[in-house]
């Protein structure tokens, strides 16, 4: 049975914003645990947080668009009950 | 009873021309760029045949660029040490022109038969892989294949550009999951290949974080890939097909980590489960875009 559109955005932001937190923070135990010299560890922070940045803009843009893609939904679900006898 | 005969083949300046490209690699990567293109819409015969042969040829230029800048250390490590560069058989400089000549064959096929934007996409996928990942990222960061996963996830940007003469979100999700499938399928390789890499100097996240906080990050990879693979349903791109496929795919990749990392805590041996990791991340990706294109037109 298909989830309902609105559950697989929730499950699946869900997840992935758990998970990127997870992997910044296994990457600051590692760098920590490898006693890397300040200077590296900065570098390495901002390689961690550039995709993260990253996502975010485009988990935003997601947002938007599966707004738009349900209005669009109730809109056609409108009109064929609206056309139908 | 006779035992079965060993083929050796005999090198040829063809075969070893071949061997710089990756082949093996490349009908991944080419899989990756045409499987998009019957999402994006319904490509010409011609867009699709152009399409390909120009991102063989710039893959295969950039592997072969790759080989000419590795060179110092595919000859210490066992994986590598076969190549034409490290065994003798080629001088580095005829691969370097090589490796410029096809891509620069490339650049030009895809502009001229197919559009610019794919051609230009294409053309970054390569120098991304030659500089920032093979000459800044490699040998510097255990995060390497993490921000270097973005070379190899630049073939759908150039199948969905060749359809659609532009990028949208949907391209930017077919992105996006290769990039996320790089570092669990990357470690899988590189916690079997340890020593090796150890030997060749290049910090590979098992070799600088250690096995355990690896595992962990592969896993955390993979449960952000199955949110990620499922988002494109969500502004309907994909629809019930790609969705349970999504989701089976994802679940095994995750369930294989998983049992990689409950063996590692339990102090048994995983290498045979992280090389069955390794290789279904592989038979992962080659289905879930089989997926997309088919989930596209039933």
């Amino acid at each position: 049975m298909p989830l309902p559109l609105p559950t697989i955005l929730w499950l699946s932001l869900a997840l992935v914003a758990v998970s990127q937190i997870m992997i910044l923070r296994s990457t600051v135990r590692a760098m920590r645990a490898a006693e890397s010299e300040q200077a590296r560890r900065g570098i390495e922070w901002a390689y961690a947080v550039v995709p993260a940045v990253a996502l975010i803009v485009v988990l935003a843009a997601t947002w938007q668009a599966s707004q738009e893609h349900s209005t669009r939904l109730g809109l056609e679900a409108k009109a064929s009950q609206t056309v139908a006898p | 009873m006779t035992a079965p005969a060993v083929v050796i083949r005999e090198p040829s300046l063809a075969r070893d021309l071949i061997a710089l490209t990756k082949p093996r690699i490349i009908s991944l990567l080419l899989l990756t760029t045409l499987a998009p293109m019957f999402v994006a819409g319904s490509p010409s015969w011609a867009t699709i045949l152009w399409t390909g042969i120009g991102g063989y040829l710039m893959a295969g230029g950039a592997n072969a660029v790759n080989m000419y800048l590795d060179r110092d250390i595919d000859q210490l490590m066992a994986r590598t040490r076969l190549r034409p560069i490290p065994s003798g058989r080629l001088s580095p400089r005829t691969v370097l022109a090589f490796g410029i000549a096809i891509a620069t064959a490339a650049t030009w096929i895809l502009g001229h038969f197919v559009n610019v934007l794919t051609s230009a996409l294409a053309l970054a996928g390569f120098y991304f892989y030659v500089f920032v990942y093979t000459r800044w990222l490699k040998r510097t960061t255990p995060q390497n294949i993490v921000l270097g996963g973005a070379a190899g996830a630049f073939p759908p940007l150039v199948g969905w550009a060749a359809v659609t003469g532009r990028v949208d979100l949907a391209s930017l999700y077919l992105f996006l999951i290769i990039f996320y499938w790089t570092p669990p399928h990357f470690w899988a390789l590189a916690l079997l290949k340890q020593r090796d890499y150890g030997k060749a100097g290049v910090p590979m996240a098992p070799n600088i974080w250690g096995e355990r906080e690896t595992i962990d990050q592969m896993l955390w990879y993979s449960v952000l890939l199955l949110g990620l693979s499922l988002l494109p349903v969500t502004f309907g791109v994909f629809g019930l097909f790609y969705q349970a496929s999504a989701l089976a795919l994802g679940g095994i990749l995750l369930l294989g980590v998983w049992r990689v990392r409950a063996r590692s805590l339990r102090g048994e041996s995983w290498t045979a489960v992280a090389w069955s990791v390794y290789k279904f991340s592989l038979l992962y990706l080659a289905l879930l875009f089989l997926a997309m294109a088919i989930d596209r037109h039933i």
